[in-house]
């Protein structure tokens, strides 16, 4: 046992050597054998300098996505490099087009008609080296360079200003004051030195740069969308006619959904009609969902109250906004158990919102809220369900201290007044009283009100208020309960 | 019933399957019994066959008008429900509920929503609102109704166990729906008698007083 112990240092080092070994022989005796060494990758990089100018950050992103997806036709690997950059595997696709002229005339025919669409200048910068880190900053750079050999790189990049590396502001501030210019003379300080005296992730960038580590690309992939239509033999009158329609396509996007783990909020049918322009549907969901049945009644119910402008000659399904679907789970018994937690059935609700939005409109189901306001007209609000603004909003202290009616008539009623007494529905009573509102001068509508409560014949509690400005009138404001 | 356990022929009668006995009510037809919710007045749910308010099941109340302080037998429910974090609708309401004063009696406007629509839209939404589970309580005022309507609104009570509570007017004569409640505004308060209480043939009269303002 000891002596295996011994043996092992010694045992290994002349193995991995002799595997070493192997693998040169291998790689040496690989164009014999039919399979070619592998080749040294090209990344090409394109720098849109210009699209800096646009102020809004999402437009710059998402103009820089249109165009990666371009860029799909030229190669299988595409990579966004915000703000301004896109860098493409190119060697694997050289043989193809027919070098890297022609690629170059292809590249600038795919994105002159877009950027001067744009209404930006057409002309933007080129590089391509074996890693994607030195493309890029050749291409930031400004120089139209290309580079087929790693050996070459360190020479290429040392007329590159240090500054063009990405490093913070104290960084760059150190490396001008150290008499550092150009990343030749970086090449001339030992690496070690120099990650001690500038970080680990300076070095880092540099060896990225010449090929000494892997610089990890991540592939664009364009957003999913889904789109599918449906052209019927005859034209379709009846929107029940549309169902089995509606369901095949609703079918198909469910299995898109599943295929990807997502769900969908927007649903947009399209309705075709041969002399006229599509009737358009667009169906806003509460709660992202992917399953066949709840969509299936949320779009009968909408086709239901709808009436057709003209037959239907086919339809049309679109989404193109997804969430990640999230798994829900549900109570085993099937029905909500006393103690559920508090969000729980305000999501399971959703669904039964989103149903009654459909067919009565989405203005018919609101929520109340409540504001921190001393007018009891301002106090509460309603929100259209689905848009509500943040949080309902806690209650404030001084309701609960004051006694406020159920119901707030909107618009407050103005009383019957005779022989010094109050009518509504009957003679009033006053119960208690006044509590006196005075708020809101700054608006120059000025409440200045004492409120009392008041009973009538017919057994209501009213709450009524009496101006105390003005023409001094009374007011029916709320009834309790 | 001291007799029935003397009398052969009336125990013989009484276990045959076929005699359905007033004063027993199925617990629940699927065997799912959820808990009774009281409804807050020691004096009603003493004269109600569940001790409080019945589940998975449509009940009327009936006022000459509204706004004689019938919202105050349902407050403790919605405290209740909204304690626990369980979610209301509230359809065709004949004024905005006012969020402040029922979060002053305990009740979290955000446990609630409002659904305005025409009469005829509404019981389509009532009807959809008790069929689905995560509703727990289906207030409405839905003004004239007919028997078959109450009926099929207590179906889809009974099928998505939730509660269902119809404020109106104008009674039919005979109602499909689990409790029905005449509801007048005395001088103290209220005076609620119970005209149908399914698996109950009391018919009591109970008053509540009304807090002070």
């Amino acid at each position: 046992m000891t002596g295996r112990l011994y043996q092992l240092p010694l045992t290994g080092k002349p193995q991995r050597s002799l595997t070493l070994a192997k693998r040169r022989a291998a790689q040496a005796a690989a164009p014999e054998t039919g399979l070619a060494a592998r080749q040294t990758p090209l990344w090409y990089a394109v720098a849109i300098p210009q699209l800096l100018g646009i102020p809004d950050e999402q437009s710059r992103k998402d103009r820089l996505a249109l165009l990666a997806d371009r860029l799909g036709t030229l190669s299988a690997s595409v990579s966004v490099e915000a703000p301004d950059c896109l860098v493409f595997e190119a060697r694997s696709s050289l043989r193809y087009f027919g070098g890297i002229g022609k690629l170059r005339a292809l590249l600038q025919q795919l994105l002159e008609p877009v950027l001067s669409e744009w209404g930006l200048p057409v002309s933007v910068h080129h590089a391509a080296s074996p890693t994607p880190a030195a493309s890029l900053l050749l291409a930031r750079a400004g120089c139209n360079l290309l580079i087929h050999r790693k050996e070459n790189l360190r020479s290429a990049l040392g007329r590159l200003s240090v500054q063009s590396l990405c490093m913070p502001a104290s960084r760059r501030r150190q490396l001008h004051d150290s008499g550092l210019r150009s990343l030749r003379d970086v090449w001339r300080l030992p690496g070690h030195a120099l990650g001690q005296r500038f970080g680990t992730q300076f070095l880092r960038q540099l060896d990225q740069c010449l090929g000494h580590i892997a610089s990890p690309v991540r592939t664009y992939q364009s957003p999913p969308r889904f789109n599918s239509s449906l052209e019927f033999e005859y034209a379709v009158e009846s929107t029940q006619r549309l169902l089995p329609a509606v369901e095949e396509l609703l079918e198909r996007l469910c299995s898109f959904l599943r295929a990807r783990d997502l769900s969908t909020l927007h649903l947009h049918l399209s309705l075709q009609h041969e002399a006229q322009a599509p009737t358009l549907l667009t169906l806003d969901m509460r709660h992202a969902g992917r399953a066949e049945a709840p969509l299936l009644l949320l779009l009968e119910t909408r086709l239901s109250t709808m009436a057709l402008p003209a037959p239907v000659s086919g339809m049309q399904l679109e989404a193109w906004r997804f969430k990640a679907a999230s798994g829900s789970s549900h109570s085993l018994a099937g029905f909500v158990t006393e103690g559920t937690g508090r969000s729980a059935p305000r999501d399971a609700i959703a669904p039964l919102l989103t149903l009654l939005q459909a067919r009565l409109g989405d203005a018919a189901v609101r929520s109340l809220q409540c504001h921190e306001e001393h007018c009891p007209e301002h106090a509460a609000g309603q929100a259209v369900c689905g848009q509500e603004q943040g949080d309902p909003g806690p209650g404030q202290a001084e309701t609960l201290q004051a006694r406020r009616p159920c119901w707030l008539l909107p618009e407050p009623v103005l009383l019957r007044q005779d022989n010094n007494r109050l009518f509504y529905r009957g003679s009033l009573r006053l119960r208690s009283g006044p509590e006196r509102i005075e708020t809101r001068w700054w608006t120059g509508q000025d409440v200045c009100r004492d409120y009392y409560v008041a009973d009538n014949a017919r057994g209501m509690r009213l709450w009524i208020f009496h101006e105390r400005e003005g023409e001094r009138r009374w007011f029916l404001h709320g009834i309790f309960d | 019933m001291p007799t029935s356990d003397t009398d052969p022929r009336l125990l013989s009668l009484l276990h045959s399957p076929g005699l359905w006995r007033g004063s027993e009510h199925p617990a629940s037809e699927s065997g799912i019994t959820d808990p009774v919710l009281s409804t807050g007045f020691p004096g009603l749910d003493a004269c109600l066959p569940w001790q409080g308010w019945p589940t998975a099941a449509l009940v009327e109340i009936i006022t000459p008008q509204w706004g004689i302080g019938e919202l105050q037998l349902v407050l403790p429910l919605l405290r209740r429900l909204s304690q626990q974090g369980r979610m209301s609708l509230w359809f065709a309401p004949p004024c905005s509920p006012y969020a402040p004063a029922l979060l002053a009696s305990g009740v979290d406007p955000a446990c609630l929503y409002v659904v305005s629509a025409p009469p005829a839209q509404a019981l389509w939404g009532i009807e959809k609102a008790l069929q689905d589970a995560s509703c727990a309580l289906v207030l409405a005022w839905p003004g004239r109704l007919k028997n078959r309507q109450i009926r099929r609104l207590q179906l889809a009570a009974s099928t998505g166990r939730t509660l269902g509570i119809l404020f109106h007017h104008d009674p039919v004569r005979q109602s499909a729906a689990v409790l029905r409640l005449r509801v007048d505004a005395t001088a103290q308060g209220l005076r609620i008698e119970v005209l149908k209480a399914r698996g109950s043939y009391r018919q009591d009269i109970v008053a509540v007083t009304r807090g002070q303002p």
